[in-house]
């Protein structure tokens, strides 16, 4: 197409778009609206998000939150220094020793597999990693293919 | 279509400005179409629409005497429009877009004779909805910068910006969404004409 033609179809299409009236929005839109706003406006300020909050409410919150996180801060840097820390922290250890065992499950399982794989020759390692390589991008152009003949055929219909 | 007024049940203890339902009344239809013709779906459309009137009245105050408000309700659906379908493209980019074009890329020119024929019985309400089901009939890719150049009157730069894809992209999918709409158009012209006789 050359560039007059593609000009003229422009103009054209442009003009017969734009005569276009608008369509009727639906009549349940306008009760959906005032529900939702009726909904919103029923809910308490403290379900509203934080900009809808009572300005000594917001600041009163800000001021308890900077006073909790300086209290939190304080008290676990006090309680690290104490004889009581100590045993909590051993306590602690003491409580989670099954994961040093459940560590040492899975280095040895970790150690077999090793030696199986050493034992296995690299090059059916290559085989098998090709093969999952070729049956994922079978896979996602099977998808694919099957996507766009489905759009396809539904353009065309 | 429906020709009904709008619905007049208020919730109960509900208490907007009456005037909110009057401007509420007054864009709606712009706003619906708006939507709608980006979306290509009434019930994704009325979902946005509400969406868009209940931004328009938390800003009600600037907006109840702003000469603008049209405009900027129009943004808004526009952009609350591409934003639903954004996400939607991203999950489906990969598949759709896999094996390029080459359909369209090997199609041949429109043989555009006679334009003027479009604007034959254009106000008819026939013609009308073939206009908008041609258009709908459109894929996303060739609809959707097509109805924000023609309706929005966005330029193709800021189109491609918002899409995320290139310019020389944009311009090819709304050159050929015009072509597939006149040939669409063209063919409905004579089916309309021989179901005339």
């Amino acid at each position: 197409m050359n560039p007059h033609e593609s000009e003229k179809l422009e103009t054209a299409v442009h003009a017969v778009l734009r005569r276009l009236p608008d369509r009727k929005a639906p009549s349940s839109l306008e009760g959906r609206v005032l529900a939702e706003l009726s909904r919103r406006a029923a809910l308490p300020w403290w379900r509203k998000s934080f900009a809808h909050w009572p300005s000594a409410v917001r600041l009163s919150f800000v001021l308890c939150s900077a006073l909790a996180a300086f209290l939190g801060v304080s008290g676990l840097v006090a309680l690290a220094g104490t004889q009581g820390a100590h045993q909590v922290t051993g306590n602690i250890s003491s409580s989670l020793a099954w994961l040093i065992l459940a560590r040492d499950v899975v280095a040895s399982f970790d150690g077999k597999a090793r030696q199986i794989l050493a034992a296995v020759p690299p090059l059916w390692l290559y085989g098998v990693a090709g093969g999952i390589a070729l049956c994922y991008a079978a896979l996602a152009a099977i998808g694919a293919a099957t996507y766009r003949a489905i759009t396809f055929s539904r353009q065309t219909t | 279509m429906n020709d009904e007024p709008p619905v007049q049940n208020q919730p109960s203890g509900l208490a907007p400005p009456a005037d909110f339902t009057t401007f509420m009344r007054k864009y709606q239809d712009m706003v619906f179409t708006t939507s709608a013709r980006l979306v290509r779906n009434d019930a994704q459309a009325e979902d946005i629409s509400q969406e868009v009137f209940i931004k328009a009245h938390e800003h009600f105050d600037m907006l109840a005497t702003s000469p603008s408000a049209g405009g900027w309700l129009k943004t808004v659906a526009t952009n609350l429009s591409i934003n639903h379908l954004q996400r939607y493209r991203k999950r489906w980019k990969f598949f759709s877009e896999f094996g390029g074009d080459s359909q369209e890329d090997d199609a041949p020119g429109v043989e555009f004779a006679a334009p003027d024929t479009f604007f034959e019985g254009i106000d008819s309400e026939e013609k009308r909805a073939w206009i908008e089901d041609a258009l709908s009939k459109l894929p996303d890719h060739q609809r959707i910068p097509l109805v924000l150049y023609h309706f929005e009157e966005i330029p193709y730069d800021e189109i491609a910006r918002r899409l995320g894809v290139s310019l020389a992209k944009v311009k090819t999918d709304i050159l050929r969404a015009r072509t597939a709409l006149a040939k669409i158009l063209t063919r409905g012209d004579s089916t309309l004409t021989a179901m005339a006789s």
